[in-house]
């Protein structure tokens, strides 16, 4: 810190800490409450992708879903590490990040250490990693702004990023998760509803080869619930991935008419979709 | 790089993006020999710069700037702070400048950039020595209480001219800042009054009343100009930087003063006339800044 003087004085936020005597209202088999932005309980924030947003990395996405703003940049596939031992087969690394403002207190920002390797372990499957042996494929995410659900739009955007860095893939993966507050069930939480969940799902899915690279289950469920929990976010990582596509398509005919493209292809990630 | 004849025949036989790969030295200079930059530029003129509100829901203030393709997100939050007892009627400033490892490829997790604290302190310095905010005016209960703005900036896409960005968006989030409105509590705390629920307070209990934004009397504005052999070229990208050895950054004040001039070290002898050049260099970029920059500003207003 570039503060003045030697001993930063201390310091803290005036922002109102009253949150945490705050009762739910979410509990009680209460059906009637409405979400804080008002949304219906199985429907998602509206999502906004743009792939290149980047120039330094091969490949990059941006994603703005509701408050959560993420970006990831892909390099490579480049030189792994010297201490690597030899593989046939590519590497994947993963790191994921927040900035000091993500969260409304400065500084307060969980770290997420799991993030990083939890985003390696969902797009592994679906990356074909022999198609770049030797050499490895670094995908970083910061995280500009946490609105809650920041986990699965990482995945959704690092997959994004991957397309765009011409990364071979099986296909895309797109991530959406579903919370368990009280008797209801809440698609694409925001922060507030995150920090009330009884339960957490999270699925991420390919959508064209109807197969799931990770399901990550937290909190009590019953078998019912989570059959309906599944079902809707399936529902909505195809949905979501049809909005996906449509990204990567606008950018191929964008950069094919103008040919702003930089050296080597784009979108070839898809080839195996 | 092999003897210069062969390599010469060699670059004519290549192609152009083999040979930027392969002799990037001599692919740039045979560039400049023709008035022009890789990138398109004439050699005198500076990429185009862009600047808006960065949309930062959880800062105080936010603004996002571009120079050419190098982009920068500055956010500012401010806190509660007992000032120094030497200076009872003064807030601070700290200023902290990050390369996440999205920005660039040569910045991996865990390996920080060593250029970020340098570029970290060097817009402290400018931002303190510009005189652009009063820290009197930071102030909220003498002795007791004052404001700690914390100025973050993060570099989103590194392509050169780094500091002349990353201070551009400082100015930038600096003038789209709305103070919070606080009051002071029982425990003798401050805290927000949210914007909604004015109603219920008393207007007494309002430590800022009608001080929403700071006094800006001037704003600092940047150019960074790399020297190399007798050219002068301003606003290099990442590309250029890594071919050119000295550089000259000149900061202006919008009243045309200078407030800081570095040229940390290299090989190229920076003459006087050099150095008037870049300053009169740094006052033409200055206009097109100053006037992308009013333009945000009004079209927040209107907003």
């Amino acid at each position: 810190m570039t503060g003045k003087g030697s001993a930063t004085p201390a310091t803290y936020s005036p922002s109102p800490t009253s949150r945490k005597g705050k009762p739910p209202a979410y509990k009680d088999g209460d059906l009637n409450w409405a979400r804080p932005d008002g949304r219906g309980f199985q429907q998602c924030r509206p999502a906004y992708f743009r792939t290149g947003a980047v120039n330094a990395a091969s490949g990059s996405a941006y994603v703005e879903i509701g408050n959560t703003k993420v970006i990831v940049s892909v390099f490579g596939p480049r030189e792994s590490k010297k201490a690597m031992k030899y593989s046939d087969i590519g590497r994947l690394n993963c790191n994921v990040s927040y900035t000091s403002f993500s969260t409304p207190v400065r500084g307060q920002q969980l770290d997420h250490k799991e993030y990083s390797s939890m985003l390696h372990k969902a797009l592994e499957g679906a990356i074909i990693l022999e198609s770049f042996p030797k050499t490895t494929v670094d995908v970083f995410a910061l995280v500009l702004e946490s609105g809650g659900s920041d986990l699965p739009i990482v995945i959704s955007c690092a997959s994004l990023a991957l397309a765009d860095a011409g990364i071979m893939m099986y296909d895309l993966v797109a991530s959406v998760s579903v919370y368990s507050l009280g008797v209801n069930l809440v698609i694409d939480p925001i922060s507030e509803e995150e920090s009330y969940q009884d339960g957490s799902l999270l699925i991420s899915y390919m959508p064209s080869r109807k197969e799931v690279t990770q399901l990550t289950v937290t909190g009590e469920w019953s078998t019912d619930k989570i059959n309906e929990a599944m079902n809707i976010c399936l529902d909505a990582c195809g949905k979501l991935g049809e909005i996906m596509r449509m990204c990567l398509k606008e950018a191929a005919s964008v950069s094919s008419e103008v040919n702003l493209g930089r050296p080597g292809g784009r979108l070839k990630g898809l080839q195996g979709a | 790089m092999g003897l210069p004849n062969e390599s010469g025949d060699l670059l004519s036989k290549m192609d152009s993006d083999a040979s930027r790969r392969l002799f990037p030295l001599r692919f740039y200079e045979s560039h400049l020999s023709i008035s022009t930059r890789p990138d398109g530029r004439p050699l005198k003129s500076a990429r185009e710069a862009f600047v808006g509100p960065g949309d930062v829901a959880s800062a105080d203030g936010s603004a996002m700037t571009k120079i050419g393709s190098t982009t920068m997100l500055a956010a500012i939050k401010m806190e509660i702070m007992t000032p120094s007892a030497d200076k009872p009627d003064e807030g601070s400033i700290a200023v902290e400048f990050y390369m996440p490892p999205i920005c660039s490829p040569l910045v991996r997790p865990g390996r920080p950039a060593e250029i970020a604290p340098v570029i970290s302190k060097q817009l402290y310095d400018t931002i303190m020595s510009s005189g652009m905010i009063d820290l009197k005016e930071l102030s909220l209960i003498s002795g007791k209480a004052a404001w700690m703005v914390y100025l973050d900036i993060y570099c989103l896409d590194a392509d050169g001219a780094l500091f002349d960005a990353a201070l551009y968006s400082a100015a930038a989030a600096f003038s789209f800042l709305q103070i919070p409105v606080v009051s002071l509590s029982e425990e003798g705390r401050l805290t927000i009054i949210p914007e909604e629920g004015n109603g219920n307070k008393s207007d007494k209990d309002v430590v800022n009343k009608g001080k929403r934004k700071l006094t800006i009397s001037s704003l600092p504005f940047s150019l960074t100009c790399g020297l190399h052999k007798n050219y002068i070229l301003p606003d290099p990208t990442s590309e250029e930087e890594t071919l050119m050895e000295t550089f000259v950054t000149v900061v202006l004040n919008s009243s045309g003063h200078l407030v800081s001039l570095y040229k940390p070290g290299g090989p190229v002898l920076a003459q006087t006339s050099t150095i008037q050049d870049c300053i009169a260099l740094t006052r033409q970029r200055m206009t097109d800044l100053q006037k992308s920059l009013d333009e945000a500003i009004t079209e927040m207003k209107v907003d």
